[in-house]
């Protein structure tokens, strides 16, 4: 390994620390874009780490084929969830995840 | 384990170096003529027009989300295509079978005037 | 070898064929001049047809219910040439007979839709090609048996129903879409954060090999040892999301009462079938290792604890709604719980599976045919929602009283109805297993559901409304009625006679090793 080679722990640990990042913005960020683009930080950590685990093990590129199912599942999810959003900003003005109080027992 | 990273912070420190004298050099010695011309936002071809803040008709939106959609299955036709001779005939059979759902989903948007720009 | 295939995989291929075709009839047919809005506001072309894109719908879910029958009757393990599709696709009893439930649990929903669409002038007629193509990611899921078919076929069913949820222009209806699809996409990123890991720790996606692998790292405390279990904590929170047990069950009460009411019985029967067998699968085969499969290193603690608080809290607090539709979504996270009970059980009893599947499918009739009567007591301008709604509601229409009663006797696990007997193999499983303490919390929360179920009962038979309320007016639909015929001679089916449904639940297990 060259001095700025493939060392698998980094990437698992980068990988984690974006996940992190995403699962807490999601829990802490009221607005429900900011939430939105949190998810999808959260699974692009998840595809550098599939890649990087692709590396590791080798053989028929099923970490890689992962990452292009998950890339294209996120652009279908993206969809449904910016129509969803739409549809609620019409008819509230907001999109803060706050003021989605209209359902309460 | 650290001195792994010693290229990379030469690499940072003679980018900030090279960056910051470009950026102060052209400041403390260049000529300063303002005119109006020159203090406009650089826009290729036209004069600029309003804010950069403007709002989009909510129409960019639904064709985005569709380019993005239709886009994005393309990472499937490329693998495919690059493995299109030892995949054979089943490979082909499987492939038509996934292009022709897509047009199934793009008819569908079409009849539905999703893709009708005036309405 | 191909016929094996198709023939093997008919009840999936009809329903994704008929989505598709669905889907054109319904942006391509006519509109039915006659059943536009008086507005006329909506000139779309599914506009007024629900009734009959609801009965085509149905069609093809009973036509991939039979099927997965036929398919049942020939013999998974008959049919050689289904071993290609191994193991993306693990076609084997369990999963027919889970694929048949579904089917079941689709097509009654679909048929209610027919109904309420109508009555309610929603021009919504998407519902039918998104159930569709709901339910072909659910048989997928149940069927899968290998990583990424499964995250694949887990989005083909959520997305689908994130839509159906948020079918309605109203703010409630936006408000549950919205809070489902977040949570539910949170979720399915920490499952699959999961998932990576366990690829990362054994190189496999196979489940079967991912087992394997887990057993070969075995009792070691080294690093891959820490890996897989964070991958299980991390599955085992997805999937808890996804049927629905405490403590992750915030989502639920709100999505399944802004939803519109057959978006939440499909909801409430297909979703969480599909999610239980995918988490016994998971859970079995590749966490069926020793180690991760016994009371003082795996997981049947948590899910244990996670049995325990969905029975209790939501039972406790099923009692206090005044909205039958807010009862009904605690009540089915109650009986996420009881099934929990025979997940359990599986790590001692063989014939806690079976036990399961008999449960689903007990749980599926009963549920859908108790929100068909609670859409049945309804009409345009006033759906029945509350207790209120409902009172007296016995002498303005005694048959749905009568079906509505029978549903939530099933759910309660009166005799002899169909819930009873789900109710009771899954103790007996639970008892097999020698897990005395589940039993017993159990049976006691069983006892408590029983007085909210019996209150709805109590208001339709036994109160008059108050006076001057505005009094919800059953309506009068072709699709409901047949959808509650269906179900009603079900649960009466399943109670006297459960025994062939019994046997064959017992020989449809995962096969683990």
């Amino acid at each position: 390994m060259s001095a700025l080679g493939y060392v698998l722990e980094h990437y698992v640990v980068l990988s984690a620390l974006l996940f992190t990042i995403g699962a807490i913005g999601f829990l802490v960020r009221r607005n429900v874009l900011i939430q939105l683009m949190s998810i999808e930080l959260m699974l692009n950590a998840i595809n550098l780490l599939l890649v990087a685990y692709n590396r590791q093990h080798g053989g028929p590129m099923t970490g890689q084929l992962f990452a292009f199912f998950i890339i294209a599942v996120a652009a279908a999810e993206a969809a449904v969830g910016l129509a969803i959003i739409l549809s609620y900003y019409r008819l509230k003005a907001s999109v803060h995840s706050d003021e989605a109080d209209a359902l309460k027992h | 384990m650290l001195e792994t990273y010693l290229p990379m912070l030469f690499i940072f420190v003679i980018a900030l170096t090279i960056g910051a004298v470009m950026f102060f050099g052209g400041q403390l010695i260049g000529p300063k003529n303002p005119t109006p011309e020159k203090m406009m936002p650089f826009e290729c071809g036209n004069d600029s027009q309003g804010t950069a803040g403007v709002r989009l008709n909510v129409k960019f939106y639904l064709t985005a989300i569709l380019f993005v959609v239709f886009d994005i299955e393309v990472v499937f036709i490329y693998p495919w295509a690059a493995l299109f001779k030892s995949l054979g005939w089943t490979g082909f059979a499987t492939m038509l079978a996934f292009i022709a759902a897509l047009l199934i989903a793009l008819a569908y948007c079409w009849k539905k005037g999703a893709l009708e720009w005036e309405s | 070898m191909t016929f094996d295939v198709v023939y093997g995989l008919s009840p999936l291929l009809v329903v994704a064929l008929g989505a598709l075709l669905l889907m054109l009839a319904e942006a391509f047919g006519k509109p039915n001049p006659q059943g536009l809005a008086p507005t006329g506001e909506v000139s779309d072309a599914g506009a007024g047809r629900a009734g009959e894109l609801g009965m085509g719908a149905a069609v093809v879910l009973f036509v991939g219910a039979a099927l997965s029958l036929g398919v049942w009757l020939a013999g998974p393990d008959n049919l050689v040439g289904l071993e290609l599709t191994r193991p993306y696709l693990i076609w084997d009893r369990f999963t027919v007979f889970v694929c048949f439930t579904l089917c079941l649990g689709g097509g009654l929903s679909c048929l209610l839709a027919g109904g309420y669409l109508t009555e309610h002038e929603i021009d919504r007629a998407e519902f039918f090609p998104l159930v569709l193509f709901s339910t072909v990611g659910a048989m997928a899921l149940a069927a899968a048996g290998e990583l990424l078919t499964l995250f694949v076929a887990l989005e083909t069913m959520s997305l689908g129903v994130y839509a159906l949820v948020g079918l309605r222009r109203t703010p409630r209806s936006s408000e549950a879409a919205l809070k489902y699809f977040l949570l539910g996409s949170f979720a399915a990123a920490l499952m699959l954060f999961g998932a990576a890991l366990l690829y990362g720790a054994t190189g496999r996606t196979d489940l079967a090999g991912i087992g394997q692998a887990i057993a070969a790292i075995g009792q070691g405390e080294g690093p891959g040892a820490a890996q897989v279990l964070i991958a299980l904590v991390l599955v085992v929170v997805g999937l808890a999301f996804k049927v629905s047990a405490v403590p992750f069950h915030m989502w639920t009460p709100d999505a399944y009462e802004g939803a519109p009411t057959p978006a939440t019985s499909y909801m409430a029967v297909a979703v969480k079938t599909a999610a239980f067998a995918v988490m016994v699968r998971v859970l079995l085969i590749a966490f069926g290792d020793e180690r991760l499969t016994s009371w003082a290193s795996g997981w049947p603690p948590v899910l244990a604890t996670l049995a325990v608080a969905s029975m209790t809290v939501a039972n406790l607090v099923a009692g206090r709604q005044s909205s039958v539709k807010r009862m009904l979504a605690y009540s089915s996270i109650a009986h996420a719980g009881y099934a929990l009970v025979a997940v359990v059980a599986t790590i001692r009893s063989p014939a806690a599976e079976g036990s399961i599947l008999f449960y689903l499918l007990t749980y599926t009739v009963s549920t859908a045919g108790a929100f068909g009567a609670l859409i049945l007591c309804g009409s345009r301008g006033k759906e029945a929602v509350s207790y209120e709604d409902l009172a007296g509601i016995a002498k303005r229409h005694p048959a749905a009283a009568m079906a509505f009663s029978l549903f939530l006797l099933s759910l309660a696990g009166v005799p002899p109805t169909a819930g009873f007997f789900g109710k009771l193999y899954v103790f007996q499983a639970a008892i097999d297993a020698e897990l005395y303490v589940l039993t017993v919390v159990g049976l006691l929360n069983s006892l408590v559901g029983a007085y909210y179920y019996l209150r709805v009962i109590v208001f339709m038979y036994m109160r008059e409304p108050a006076p001057g309320a505005t009094l919800a007016v059953p309506m009068r639909s072709g699709y409901v009625a047949s959808a509650l015929v269906i179900a009603a001679v079900l649960v009466i089916a399943l109670g006297v006679l459960p025994n062939v449904t019994l046997e064959w639940a017992a020989i449809a297990t995962v096969g683990r090793s």
